[in-house]
């Protein structure tokens, strides 16, 4: 086991398998396979029926039922699997686990130390949330280290999966966080986007094509934001000419307390993040 | 130069206080009038070394800079009774809320050609050198005139030139921003006090905290959104409170308190502008100390007593 070089591997010498092949697993496959950063060949993805595996045959990867193969021939093992699966799989698993693996958890709510605990004691482990738009490439995803995943595996890890959007290592409790803000934040954005074009239609617009102006609108002021830098407050105070439109607009949207309801449920979803991993 | 002021209230006592202590004025090159002796103010300014009268034409007559610091439906009896003392080197400044310049050049233009006036809107903290002041020049007012004013005013406090459309904004904003935050004061000594702190000193505390924040901002190139950000950290004291600041809708409630100001202030006008407004709503000895020493005003014209010209706004 020590015979092993810990160095970060090139990509094309990189095994990457999944166990478990739903959607979360389907989106960080092909940012990984968009950015080049694995040829299809070396992914194999497992799950129970091919019901998700013929899209991953589609896009050229290797596809089995079987959970240990993936282990076998793989040196970056995902684990993709429903939460209520897991424990069964790493059970399952376990045996064929050494130290030259890298395995990296997207199970929502389960905790590396419980990982830690149902796997071998030398295995690398790694735990990362994604979110949705993983699946075209404009993700926001964190992650953190187990007791014995190095540098190089969170290198690895980050100059992987930065092809699929925004990847930063966090200590663990940052993760129930980024479920509230942003694994859930998506929904918040959906949410608003739909009301924001149900205005538009009650004003007199067609709902298809309010709704691609809201979405682009959404875009373009979070591009802004990326690009230029600025504090969101600063560019919002830029498009507020006095007397205008869009400040007697804002104004609304502080009579009906946006911001506190915003921040509430962050919170609501943070806090049932770490109930559920409780559990 | 000297100074004048019709009216010896608050915020003539405020002004005066200011200038004086600014020293870009002596007290005895200022002078006050009111027909009221009893206000608390006037013995203030008396302490102070101001002149003070009884007689609203003394003071025109030994001023160069005139302020008009009554209340807005005093201004027209003022004007009325004080105008054929106006000559040609006084500056009018009236800093009556909801007082159009054109309304005063209108009464004055009956007794001077060419009156400077000058539209002013400013607030308490002048009395500390805090204030803040906007002016708009009227029709006869020069660069100079504006300059002029623009610098006592700035001994006293920030002091910038504004269109004349935009006072009524400034009145809901800086106007009546200190009763703001003394409401706000006010309210966080309470929460110092409901958590143990002793009254005095969570008064002094909270007042500190926003003169500091105020200070902070005021010589930062940083939005406050930044600047708040800076203080919240993660998961701490800070931000758990500006959640409830939010849930309350705090914002809201600010922008909600300028506005209604601001629309009062135009209310306001406007009715001036519309209406006669009987002099039963002023206080009856005020009308009769005015009507002692301006014979000139008739008895029948002041029992109903358009407040501006007698040719009605047309709206």
């Amino acid at each position: 086991r020590g015979a092993w070089p810990r160095v970060a591997m090139e990509a094309s010498e990189l095994w990457v398998g999944f166990v478990g092949a739903g959607r979360m697993a389907g989106g960080l496959v092909r940012g990984l396979l968009q950015a080049g950063k694995v040829p299809a060949s070396n992914v194999l993805a497992s799950a129970p029926s091919d019901k998700n595996l013929d899209a991953w045959r589609e896009l050229g990867c290797r596809t089995t039922h079987c959970n240990l193969e993936v282990v076998h021939r793989s040196t970056l093992v995902f684990l993709a699997t429903k939460p209520h699966i897991l424990p069964g799989v790493l059970e399952e698993i376990r045996p064929a686990v050494g130290s030259h693996h890298i395995v990296v958890s997207l199970v929502a709510g389960v905790t590396i130390q419980t990982l830690q605990r149902l796997l071998p004691p030398w295995t690398k482990v790694l735990r990362i949330m994604p979110n949705l738009p993983c699946v075209v490439q404009a993700g926001a995803m964190v992650f953190s280290r187990g007791t014995n995943a190095g540098d190089g595996e969170a290198a690895l890890l980050q100059s992987l999966l930065s092809s699929c959007g925004l990847c930063e290592e966090v200590p663990e409790s940052y993760i129930d966080i980024h479920t509230g803000l942003s694994g859930s934040g998506v929904a918040y954005v959906y949410l608003f986007a739909e009301a924001l074009a149900e205005g538009a239609v009650k004003m007199g617009m067609p709902g298809a094509l309010a709704s691609r102006i809201a979405a682009q609108t959404l875009l373009g002021a979070a591009k802004m934001l990326l690009e230029t830098g600025e504090h969101p407050a600063k560019l919002r105070g830029d498009v507020c000419t006095p007397g205008g439109t869009t400040i007697y607009a804002l104004h609304q949207l502080e009579k009906g307390a946006l911001r506190a309801t915003v921040m509430d449920a962050v919170e609501a979803a943070t806090n049932r993040a770490c109930d559920m991993a409780k559990n | 130069m000297s100074v004048g002021f019709i009216g010896a209230g608050q915020l003539a006592f405020a002004l005066a206080r200011g200038f004086t202590a600014a020293g870009v004025l002596a007290a005895h090159k200022i002078t006050a009038s009111s027909p009221d002796t009893d206000l608390p103010t006037v013995s203030g300014l008396r302490k102070m070394g101001v002149n003070f009268t009884v007689s609203n034409k003394d003071t025109v007559k030994s001023s160069d800079v005139l302020f008009l610091a009554v209340k807005p439906p005093i201004i027209p009896f003022i004007l009325e009774e004080v105008g054929p003392d106006i000559e040609p080197r006084h500056i009018v400044v009236s800093c009556a809320a909801g007082v159009t310049i054109s309304s005063i050049e209108k009464k004055l233009s009956t007794f001077c050609p060419t009156p400077k006036v000058i539209r002013c809107m400013t607030n308490t903290p002048v009395i500390v050198r805090e204030g803040a002041t906007v002016y708009a020049t009227g029709t006869h007012a020069d660069v100079e005139d504006g300059k002029l004013l623009e610098q006592l005013m700035a001994s006293v406090g920030f002091c910038t030139e504004v269109e004349e459309d935009l006072i009524d904004a400034v009145t809901g904003l800086s106007g009546s921003g200190p009763a703001y935050a003394f409401t706000a004061l006010d309210a966080l000594a309470d929460g110092g006090v409901k958590m143990g702190l002793p009254r005095r000193l969570a008064v002094r505390l909270g007042a500190q905290a926003l003169l500091g924040a105020a200070k902070m901002l005021l010589e930062s190139e940083q939005h406050p959104g930044q600047l708040k950000d800076n203080v919240c950290s993660p998961g701490g004291a800070t931000i758990h409170a500006l959640h409830f600041l939010e849930s309350g809708g705090f914002r809201s409630l600010l922008i909600n308190a300028v506005e209604a100001s601001c629309i009062r202030t135009r209310e306001l006008q406007h009715l001036a502008d519309q209406e006669e407004i009987s002099p039963a709503a002023i206080k009856k000895t005020l009308l009769d100390k005015v009507k002692m020493e301006s014979p000139s005003l008739s008895v029948a014209s002041a029992s109903k007593v358009s407040l501006f010209t007698s040719k009605s706004k047309k709206n």
